[in-house]
């Protein structure tokens, strides 16, 4: 049970982690340049708006199921590491815990700040909270999986 | 409109009662996982250690409830396109400041 919920929060943060950059990248690209035909052009060139829901509903899965997996990080992972007095790995995932909190409760701005007709006004709060909440996606993809590299197959 | 106005200030009040409610363990309930219980008070040692992190986002879901029920929209429409991410910003500052403990 806990090796299926872990394989499906890691598959499902993949998927976020394409939806989230997306769309961080086609937000800041609107500004400042024209749809080119270059890759990097094209991947920034789609609508940013497009993938406010899903980013909503990815997230919200992948914080819900991190916080089924939870009790188990304390039981296997967190003695594990204390055991090898590796504070700071211990340290990452704190901060991990922090940015998932703020990122869930985020959501309902975000979703606001991104739902058509788009308001104007909220154009800063819309590269803002895309940009806060990319960092704290790709920040928690690289300490889950760098964690279950230090713990090794459950 | 005014539900958008809402949803913002449940967001904003959120994230800093959730920054308090860690800071100060404002935690709304304990969860025991050795016991697999949940506790409003905080229990003695034989029960293991407890998980905060739930009570905390509990904290933060009611105060951003009450928040956005109590607050009126027209009170932060001036400076709330700018709250937005500037709050979420210095938390999430807070939150690495206040974590630095565990690299020294």
């Amino acid at each position: 049970m806990f090796t299926t919920l872990l394989l499906f929060h890691g598959l499902i943060s993949v998927a976020l982690l394409g939806a989230i950059t997306h769309q961080a990248f086609a937000v800041a690209a609107r500004r400042v340049e024209a749809r080119g035909t270059s890759f990097i052009a094209r991947f920034r060139g789609t609508d940013p708006a497009a993938y406010s829901t899903a980013i909503v509903v990815l997230v919200a899965t992948v914080i819900l199921t991190g916080a089924i997996l939870y009790p188990s990080y304390r039981m296997i992972v967190r003695p594990a590491l204390q055991a090898l007095d590796l504070r700071a790995a211990n340290g990452v995932f704190e901060i991990k815990e922090h940015l998932s909190a703020i990122a869930l409760v985020l959501l309902p701005a975000y979703w606001a700040a991104w739902r058509q007709p788009l308001v104007p006004e909220y154009f800063a709060a819309r590269i803002g909270l895309t940009w806060i909440l990319a960092s704290v996606v790709w920040w928690n993809f690289i300490v889950g999986q760098l964690l279950v590299s230090i713990k090794g197959p459950v | 409109m005014k539900a958008h106005g809402r949803l913002m200030i449940f967001s904003l009040v959120a994230c800093v009662a959730y920054t308090l409610a860690y800071y100060f363990e404002w935690s709304l309930f304990q969860y025991y996982f050795a016991q697999n219980s949940i506790g409003f008070w905080e229990q003695g040692g034989a029960v293991g250690p407890p998980i905060l992190w739930y009570g905390w986002l509990a904290t933060a879901v009611l105060a951003g409830a009450i928040g956005a029920m109590a607050i009126p929209s027209r009170w932060v429409a001036r400076v709330l396109p700018d709250l937005l991410w500037l709050v979420p910003v210095v938390l999430i500052f807070a939150a690495l400041m206040y974590e630095r403990r565990w690299f020294m």
